[in-house]
């Protein structure tokens, strides 16, 4: 078994119908960024497009990926349906590991039929990249972070398999 | 209370009716050869009104309107589809909130390709009183004039909203 130092936070949040798509995003940019940071600027720039991709539930089927400078990297899943209604309520904040430095990166999961379109949307937003939701997120070489002690190591290849 | 359950499954329903109209017109531009890029950015707005609109009861349909810009104004439609709400709807199915992406296909392929230099425009109309939501402007639909409407049925729904689905052919 091989496996890669790297510490994961997940979560999920409600999407459609507790909220509307695009409001989904918003609570996702909230919760990843910090107010007022460029983060949050440039997140909520792409709102539209990134709601469309909550509305077809490619979130549902594969995560949102964001990778912080430093830090844990997050998955983020949406929840559809009733469940939406019902995990509202049990929605859990972030603690530490948002996108405060610069450096960051965000990957969406996007379905074949959408994928030319929504990248040629993403163009000028070079830190939010679309992937086909069937594949995983490779990120762009970035510093090594040293693993804090008690942080979780886990087996990659082991989360891929479906 | 009774009463606020009713009302959040009232917004929630609006909100899974509002969302599936936009994925529908979203798939209709999309496999007629339509510039998506044009309703990709502006999907927040069109979310924002027509969530607003169906939760106040005031949106009466969400038309998708067509037109050939290299033609004179008032003969420039090419096609239309129309998402018509219903809100006495009933399905006798408890609640359920369900999609038919069939109808959706069913009217593409009725329709097939629309001439790549053609555009487009999303319409809601509204009963009077509607609140104002900020992106959208009054404006007032194309003649129809010349063209058949014609219904593929209940698109989607749940709850006591429905959305059909019609679209609309020349009459030769």
């Amino acid at each position: 078994m091989s496996t890669e130092a790297v510490s994961v936070v997940a979560r999920r949040i409600s999407a459609v119908p507790a909220r509307t798509s695009s409001e989904a995003w918003h609570a996702i940019v909230e919760l990843v960024s910090e107010p007022g940071s460029a983060a949050r600027a440039d997140l909520t720039s792409i709102t539209s497009i990134a709601a469309i991709l909550i509305s077809e539930e490619y979130t549902r089927e594969a995560p949102i990926v964001v990778m912080p400078a430093t830090g844990p990297r997050i998955r983020i899943h949406t929840v559809h349906g009733m469940d939406s209604i019902d995990h509202l309520s049990e929605e859990t904040p972030l603690y530490g590991a948002r996108l405060a430095e610069p450096g960051w990166q965000v990957s969406l999961p996007c379905g074949t039929a959408d994928l030319t379109a929504i990248t040629a949307d993403l163009a000028g937003i070079p830190a939010v990249t679309v992937r086909d939701t069937g594949e995983g997120f490779a990120a762009q070489p970035q510093p090594v972070v040293p693993a804090v002690a008690g942080s979780p190591v886990i087996d990659l290849a082991e989360m891929r398999r479906t | 209370m009774s009463t606020t359950v009713h009302a959040d499954l009232y917004t929630h329903t609006a909100t899974h009716v509002a969302t599936g109209m936009l994925r529908g017109l979203r798939q209709i531009i999309r496999d007629t050869g339509l510039n998506l890029a044009l309703f990709d950015g502006q999907w927040e707005v069109l979310e924002r009104g027509t969530a607003a609109w169906l939760r106040s009861g005031h949106l009466t349909s969400l038309v998708l309107e067509v037109y050939d810009p290299g033609r004179p104004v008032g003969a420039d439609l090419v096609d239309r589809f129309d998402f018509e709400i219903d809100y006495a709807y009933d399905n006798g199915d408890d609640g359920d909130l369900w999609l038919d992406g069939d109808a959706v296909g069913y009217a593409i392929r009725k329709k097939g390709s629309i001439p790549a230099w053609c555009t487009y425009r999303v319409v809601a109309q509204r009963t009077p009183g509607a609140p104002a939501v900020e992106g959208w402007a009054s404006t007032t639909l194309r003649s129809t004039d010349g063209f058949t409407r014609r219904s593929t049925g209940t698109a989607l729904g749940g709850g006591n909203i429905g959305a059909n689905l019609s679209y609309y052919t020349r009459n030769t």
